[in-house]
This record gives structure tokens, sequence and C-alpha cells, in this order.
């Protein structure tokens, strides 16, 4: 029909195949159309709209203070609905915009996406920017950038820049990602790979992850390897496979790792467990070191008191006051006060006063404090045994 | 809606009080400053009389400000708003980790 339509409350039209509009169609109040409607531009006021077939819009949908609903596909140029908009097939627009709730059962596709409530979506979404302020509940996506206040759950995908959530986070299937922000719980199920994460409270990774750098204040679990820049883990950090790091690794509290462990420089509050770990530069341990095969630094510390199972390795090693470690080989070793070891091989050793130790062997210099203990006489040998790691 | 559900393996909490500040916080937060209150009730699903008193209150408490716009009130997050944010979404992550799983909760329960 050539120019507008006005449709009044309570007003049911039904369709032989397609109601074509050329100007505007206006709703106020109930009502359904039982077909497929297309039209120049759709406005509604005050309505609760039902188009049970598809609805194509030429220009923009303004919806205020309204609910729509589409049973088959949309297309609009823009779509502006206050309450809720429900899609029933594929979907796409230029810009949407929804004050309350979106909920389409196909795929969406469009520049940008704006809800204020909840929203949920049965098939893949493509948009550049997509914004809500509730709960989000996605299939696959490919985006460009994701802010959800609340919780999301999606079934992997790719986010190219930005990911920020204040809640919870949870991809189902590999995502691959610019950056990550989340203020609550982050969970990555699948392989994923991304730039920058960092996570308030708790963050897990049921299989490998590839990363810049991640920061987590609470917790941090990934259950495949590890291979990424910069980590900071403010509590506890487990890993089941290994990690590699081209950076630096800082745990305030305790890091396990089923295999290897490789970066640059440690930093651990608590306790360090894992098969092997190699640091490039320095690592500092606060409480305990645990390792099969060995803990190797260039400068290696072990603060007052920390113990260690497994050897120990570095160019420079200090073993504070009343710590307890085994074998310790190195070109520089120091035993500080009452610290105990059991074999120690390095060019030069210094044991403080009160140390103790099974044996002693060195190639340059051995200088000893008061009432220091050598269950065997310490040895200056021409060459010390091969060092592990 | 925040805290309606936690995650497919737990049950669908309850919304506290805390759980409904937090929502209206995040639906302002999203407007950018320009958030009308007829909006932020279809994001918070909240009729538009409950909505006022949970905005007075955190006007009051200083994690909401507020001003006109085309003669009409606006609200914006405080800095002390995201705050609250910051501070509520990382203890609801500690809070979710000390829950036993559904399964496990169901067991207890027989």
């Amino acid at each position: 029909m050539e120019g507008d339509l006005r449709v009044d409350h309570n007003t049911i039209i039904e369709v032989d195949g397609r109601l074509v509009v050329s100007g505007t169609a206006r709703f106020e109040g109930r009502s359904q159309i039982l077909g497929d409607l297309e039209c120049g531009s759709f406005d509604a006021d005050e309505a609760e709209v039902q188009v049970d077939g598809g609805l194509v819009v030429h220009g923009d949908v303004r919806a205020r203070d309204s609910r729509v609903e589409v049973g088959g596909p949309l297309s609009a140029r823009g779509i502006d609905v206050d309450k809720s908009l429900k899609i029933g097939g594929p979907a796409t627009a230029e810009e949407i915009e929804v004050g309350g709730e979106l909920e389409g059962r196909s795929t969406l596709s469009a520049r940008s996406v704006s809800v204020g409530g909840r929203f949920r979506l049965g098939g893949k979404l493509t948009a550049q920017k997509v914004e809500a302020g509730g709960s989000v509940d996605l299939a696959e996506v490919d985006l460009e950038s994701l802010q959800v206040g609340g919780v999301i759950h999606l079934a992997g995908g790719a986010v190219r820049r930005s990911i920020e959530v204040g809640g919870k986070f949870v991809s189902e299937a590999p995502l691959t990602f610019g950056s990550l922000e989340v203020g609550g719980v982050a969970q990555l199920r699948g392989s994923s790979k991304g730039g920058s994460i960092e996570v308030g409270g708790m963050f897990s990774a049921d299989r490998d992850l590839t990363f810049d750098s991640l920061e987590v204040g609470g917790l941090g679990s990934i259950l495949g390897n590890a291979d990424g820049g910069d980590v900071e883990i403010g509590g506890k950090f487990e890993v089941r496979g290994s990690v590699t790091l081209r950076g630096s690794l800082e745990v305030g509290g305790a890091i396990s790792v089923d295999e290897g462990l490789v970066g640059t420089k440690a930093e651990i509050g608590g306790k360090l467990k894992a098969r092997r770990a190699i640091f490039t530069g320095s690592a500092e341990i606060g409480g305990a070191a645990v390792t099969q095969d060995g803990l190797k630094a260039s400068r290696l510390r072990l603060q007052r008191k920390a113990r260690a199972t497994g050897p120990l390795v570095g160019d420079d090693v200090e073993i504070d006051s009343k710590a307890q470690v085994e074998d310790v080989y190195g070109g520089r070793v120091e035993l500080r006060d009452r610290a105990e070891a059991r074999n120690v091989y390095a060019r030069s050793v210094k044991l403080g006063d009160g140390a103790s130790a099974d044996a002693v062997q060195y190639t340059d210099t051995l200088e000893m404090g008061r009432d220091c203990r050598c269950r065997t006489p310490p040895q200056k040998v021409a060459s010390l045994p091969n060092f592990p790691l | 809606m925040i805290g309606d559900r936690s995650d497919r393996t737990t049950a669908p909490r309850r919304r506290e009080l805390s759980d409904l500040y937090a929502t209206v916080l995040e639906v302002v937060k999203r407007y950018r400053g320009v958030a009308r209150i007829t909006r932020v009730s279809y994001g918070a699903g909240m009729p538009v009389d409950r909505l006022r008193t949970f905005v007075d209150r955190l006007l009051a408490l200083g994690l909401l400000r507020t001003e006109e716009l085309d003669g009409r009130p606006v609200y914006d997050i405080t800095a002390r708003g995201q705050e609250f944010l910051d501070t509520y979404w990382k203890m609801r992550a500690y809070v979710e980790v000390l829950e036993p799983p559904l399964e496990e909760r169901g067991r207890r329960r027989r």
C-alpha cells in the first residue's frame, strides 16, 4: 500500500503473502500481523507488536516503551526498542539498541549492538561493538569489542580487540581475543589465544592457553600448557602442563606446575612446585621450592626459613638464614646464619655463623663463620661434578 | 540479570540486595552519564517506582550522581560506585569458589 499504515489497539492483520507499506507503519497498543511486513520505517509507542513472519524495514525501527516480536527474519537500518525485542530468524541492521531484553534464535549481524539488560542469541553474532548491562548468552561470536556489565557465556569465536566484563566471563569453546578484562571470574573452555588477560578474582582455562600477559587477583588455573609473556597472580596458580614464559613470574601465594616451568625472572611469595623450573634471570622464593629435576636461575635466593626439595642451581645462590635445602650447585653459594644444606658444590662457598652442610666441594674459595658444621671436611677439588639442568 | 544464574553447574542464586544494587549500577554505567530512569528500569528489569528507592539510596551513598539533561534527570556512576562494582564482582568470584558444585549439594541433601 502507498503511504503510511496506522495500527491501533488490539488489531490483527491477516496478510496474504507480504504486507508492503511504502511509508511508515505506526503501532499503538497490542497488535499482530499474521504474515510478513515490509515498510519504509517502523514506529511504535507504548505498543506490543507481533509480526509472525519476517520484517523488512528500509529505514529505522523506533519502539518507545514497547515490545516487538518478529517470528522470521528482520532487517532494518537502525533499531531502537525500549523494552524488548525478540527475533525468530536471522537479523541484520547497522545499529541495534534495546533498553531491556534482546533475544534472537538465529544469527545477528550489525555494526553495533547495545542492550541494557539481558541479551541472548542462538546463532552466530557478527558485529564490531557489543555492549550489554546485564547477563549475556551467546553462541559463536565474530566481534571487534565486547563490553558486558554482568555475566556472559559464549560458545567461542573471535573478539579481535577487547573484552571487558564486570562480573563473569565463560567461553565454552576455543576463543581468540585481543585483551580480556574481567572483574570477577573468567573461564576459558577449549584452547584459547589472546593478548593481555586481567582478572580480579578467579581465572581458569581447561586446555592450552597462549597469551601476552596474565594478571589474576585471586586464583588461577590452567589445565593444559601455558605459553605467554608476564604472569602475575595474587594468590595461587596451578598448571597441569608446562609453563613457558618470555617474561617474569610473580606469585603472591603458591604456584604448582606438573611439568616444566621456564621464564626469565620469578618472585614467589609462598611455594613453588614443579617438575623442573628454569629462569634465565633471578628467582626469589619466600616459602618453599619443591622440584623433582631441580630449580635453576642465574641468581637464586631462598628467603629466611624457606625449604627446598630437589637440587638448586645458579651462578649466584643465596640461602637465607634458617632455610633448609638439599643439594646446591653454583658459581657462588652462600649459606647464611644457621642455614642447612645437604651437599654444596660451587666455585666459591661462604658459610654463615652456625650454617651446616653434609659435604662441601669447591674449586676457588671457602669462607666459614663461627660454629659451622660439615659432616665431612670441606674438599677443595680440581673440578666439580656436572650440574643438573 | 545479575545473580539469577552463576553458572551452568551451579543452582540459580536468589538475588540479594547487593545483586540488585550492582545490577542498577551496571546498567547506569552502560549509558555513560545519560541514563534515564525508564531505560535503567528496562535494563535492570525493575519497575520504575521500585527502582527510584534504589537510585535514591545509591545517590545518598555517593555511588551514583545525577544532573539535568533537557529538563529531565539523568544518572551516572561515580568513582565510588565503580569501586563498589569492582569489589562486588571480586567478592562474588571468591564466594563462587567456596560454594560446592550443584551435584555435591544434591548429594548432601540426599
